[in-house]
């Protein structure tokens, strides 16, 4: 959706808005002639509360109301289900506005090169789309726009849409000089953008034996002054917000809604945490109130391979969230919860608590395809193309390691090529968990294509076509001829002229949007269990998590390091987002804008990671992979939240539970005065 | 025309004397990454909450952003480049997976060095405590504390 200005017109809509661009020699003079700008505004009532924005009566933030996107959904007899139900538990849910705060914010270069393009090197998650969004903006064809996405310092999603990209190219473009755009820590925590802040009401049906009959949800996300990639978060919301359940009932409403708040977008989990905590919280309740232990709960409820979800798409790839509970189930943390803990002072109290979650990787019933370049050098070596993005996750090195499994090279032969429109082929975006399984998939497809070209050779040199290609420690075996090293085939191709450079392709099947309700519904997802420890401060509301364990349907393992390293990442920003990074918005005003107020976890609030594999075999993934970028994220939340009602018996609704809400909650059920009196807890 | 007023400092980087001239009201941090161009040293925020620019002077870490020129005058500043890519602390991060996007890693391998020098043997604990103003969004820093226990152990 095409809702924002490059440069504000006559209407600012949020703090972040850009009005003016200054380009000077020095940062000095750049900042003495932005003083010398003087707009003049006129005040118009802000509109910050999506609840009150859905009004009829309300400003309107766009001319076409504040109601971005409304999906309703019905499925099965939701009536009924209610009527039969033997336990019904309701809440109202809230998050809050997560920032990305990656550590290097959004900056980069542009200059013109010796053939008069526009090059821009910045951070990112998408050359080829980001040179697409530059060229509709300055209508330019986009063969006059060259972009890199060097080694990104950080993403999370929060690089997903363009940030400085446009702006660095409208410099060059009319200066014909070189420019360079880093902004501060502020502009970029005021002008980036978030996770959306949710609201979600769920009313809940089960049966005495723990069944989920039926879930009626309502989804409000604030999705700011700009759609951004709203429309698609808010699809994903409802996607997951029954949770990986079996549940043949469910009502859904859901809203994606303007307002004067700062924009929001992607940002890893991409609109399943905020879900995931209402219906983990949710079921924890029925367990409590069934008198059933929350992993069999879950279990008894878990879907499976095979399985119709919700919405009529086939549950068709692997499904490991039975495998993952589990597994959850007998981890000592687990198993050991009711053991009594020695605790240092009689005002803590500890707890353990449990939730899953679910999210579909790639990018659903949108065409989801990317292209990978295979060439091989006469001096042995291999260079693999492609259009993903270093964000940090490691995608680089799980590609060389890749191809050198499929073509049996030490991996010190491989080079990758990654993320310059110029020279690498259009890989898509490196977001929503996909570029290992996408870019394995399309290598695969180029390590065939290669086998195909060997063919060509021996047909070219020989006059018959070899039946058999394959790839082994000593160069590539065709039919049962010698070894032949890759270096000497790379100079053979070359001397027939048949090119020494393949492209694999490789298109995600898809499902097709299911009329009326999902517009894009995925076929392949991630299932995770998150196990959270908590020590509660009773006095402070302050709560400690010294222990996650975090279990993973990940696929097939490729890469121990990066796996076991994205899984701790997720957790300690689901950690974050849990208990401490506390937005504080007033009028659409960020008042948090630094990392002195906007706190992130640091190593002394990280807790001990467990990460444990489920190593399901995904038959479409390279190797048996899955996505793994956003798993571990998805059920931090509501792990934390429910070994807090485990701790000490109150119900946590909002994200984040700072110590303040904590206390309340406390105060208001009593532990805090029962402690005073002298009185014993539970814990 | 902004006319830019500068002055000369003098003090040892990585060894070696060096002479600058810069604005006065420079950080440490900025002379390194736009004077010298020694850009190992990043900046995360300019303000003193993130670490990401930490440099030893006179082998005590310190935030470079918020370090004056004034106070770098005649004393030993060691940055990233300082240390030798070889060094036990280095090899660890790599093989331990400690770094993910990069941009905080000098910082913490800076603050790690120099706690390893004044406390060869330090326990988990204190390796949480010593990097504790050094701030990574990508690890959770689990693999962190490893790479810098396991150089220790080296």
């Amino acid at each position: 959706m095409k809702d924002r200005p490059v440069l504000c017109d006559d209407k600012v809509r949020y703090i972040g808005d850009p009005v003016a661009l200054v380009a000077a020699e020095t940062r000095e003079a750049a900042s003495e002639a932005v003083r010398l700008i003087d707009v003049e505004y006129e005040p118009l009532p802000p509109v910050t509360d999506p609840v009150r924005a859905m009004m009829p009566d309300s400003p309107k933030v766009h001319e076409g109301g504040n109601v971005c996107r409304q999906t309703s959904l019905r499925f099965g007899d939701v009536e009924a289900a209610f009527a039969a139900a033997d336990v019904v538990v309701e809440g109202t849910y809230t998050t809050g506005t997560q920032i990305h705060a990656f550590l290097e914010t959004e900056a980069g270069i542009s200059y013109l090169d010796e053939q008069g393009r526009i090059v821009v090197v910045a951070g990112g998650q998408s050359p080829h789309r980001d040179r697409a969004e530059i060229a509709h903006a300055l209508d330019l064809p986009p063969e006059r726009i060259r972009v890199i996405t060097p080694y990104v310092g950080g993403a999370f999603g929060g690089k997903d849409d363009v940030s400085v990209q446009i702006h660095l190219a409208l410099v060059t473009m009319k200066t014909g000089r070189a420019a360079r755009l880093v902004l501060s820590r502020e502009e970029s925590m005021v002008s980036g953008t978030k996770r959306h802040p949710a609201v979600i009401r769920m009313r809940t049906a089960a049966s005495r034996d723990g069944r989920l009959l039926a879930n009626e949800v309502e989804i409000i996300y604030d999705t700011g002054a700009y759609a951004a990639l709203g429309p698609a978060v808010l699809d994903v919301a409802i996607e997951n917000c029954n949770g990986p359940y079996r549940i043949a009932n469910a009502k859904i409403d859901a809203y994606l809604v303007y307002t004067n708040n700062m924009v929001a977008s992607a940002f890893r989990g991409f609109g399943a945490p905020q879900v995931l905590f209402a219906m983990e919280r949710q079921v924890d309740r029925i367990a409590r109130k069934l008198g059933m232990d929350p992993i069999e709960l879950r279990m008894i409820n878990a879907v499976r391979k095979g399985d119709v979800y919700v919405f009529g798409n086939r549950m068709e790839g692997s499904v490991g969230i039975y495998d993952c509970l589990r597994a959850a189930r007998e981890h000592p943390l687990w198993r050991e919860r009711g053991r009594p803990v020695e605790l240092e002072y009689p005002w803590l109290r500890r707890g353990i608590g449990v939730a899953a979650g679910m999210k579909g990787y790639t990018i659903g019933a949108l065409p989801d395809r990317g292209s990978v370049s295979l060439e091989l050098n006469p001096d042995g070596t291999v260079v693999v193309g492609g259009s993903f993005t270093e964000i940090g996750q490691g995608v680089v090195e799980s590609v060389a390691q890749l191809a050198a499994e499929l073509l049996r090279v030490p991996v010190e032969r491989v080079r990758v090529l990654f993320a310059d429109t110029e020279r690498s082929p259009d890989t898509s975006v490196t977001s929503a968990s996909r570029q290992v399984f996408l870019a394995g998939n399309a290598l695969r497809r180029a390590v065939e294509a290669l086998a195909e070209r060997v063919k060509d050779l021996f047909e070219a040199e020989t006059g018959k076509r070899p039946s058999s290609v394959s790839f082994t420690e000593e160069g590539a075996v065709v039919d049962s001829g010698r070894p032949v090293p890759l270096g000497e085939l790379a100079e053979r191709l070359e001397a027939k002229g048949l090119g020494r450079g393949v492209v694999g392709t490789y298109e995600v099947p898809k499902v097709e949007p299911i009329p009326g309700t999902l517009e894009i519904p995925h076929l392949f997802f991630m299932f995770g269990v998150t196990v959270a420890e908590v020590v509660v401060n009773v006095l402070t509301g302050s709560v400690t998590v010294p222990r996650v364990v975090s279990v993973v349907d990940a696929g097939r393992v490729i890469n121990p390091l990066n796996f076991t390293g994205q899984i701790e990442g997720a957790v300690v920003q689901g950690l974050g987002f849990a208990l401490m990074e506390d937005a504080k918005i007033a009028d659409g005003y960020l008042l948090t804008r630094d990392l002195s107020t906007y706190l992130i976890p640091s190593s002394k609030d990280s807790p001990r990671i467990d990460v444990i594999p489920v190593e399901t075999f995904e038959e479409e993934g390279p190797f048996g992979a899955k996505g793994i970028g956003e798993v571990g994220i998805l059920s931090v939340a509501p792990a934390i939240a429910n070994a807090i009602a485990d701790a000490c018996g109150v119900e946590p609704t909002s994200v984040p539970m700072t110590p303040e809400k904590v206390y309340w909650l406390l105060k208001e059920a009593g532990v805090v005065d029962k402690l005073k009196a002298g009185g014993e807890g539970h814990g | 025309m902004v006319h830019r007023i500068e002055r000369e400092f003098s003090f040892v980087l990585n060894g070696k004397p060096v002479k600058v001239r810069a604005p006065p009201a420079y950080s440490l941090l900025e002379v390194l990454r736009y004077e010298l161009r020694m850009t190992g040293t990043k900046e995360g925020c300019a303000r003193g909450d993130c670490g990401e620019c930490t440099v030893l002077i006179d082998g005590e870490p310190v935030h470079a952003c918020l370090t004056a020129m004034t106070q770098v005058e005649g004393r030993r500043v060691t940055t990233i480049e300082g240390i030798d890519p070889g060094h036990p602390l280095v090899r660890a991060f790599v093989e331990s997976g400690a770094v993910q996007c990069g941009h905080c890693t000098p910082g913490l391998i800076v603050a790690s060095y120099a706690l390893l020098s004044r406390n060869p043997r330090p326990t988990e604990e204190e390796v949480r405590d010593a990097i504790r103003g050094n701030l990574c969004r990508c690890t959770g820093y689990a693999k962190v504390v490893a790479a810098v226990l396991r150089a220790a152990g080296a």
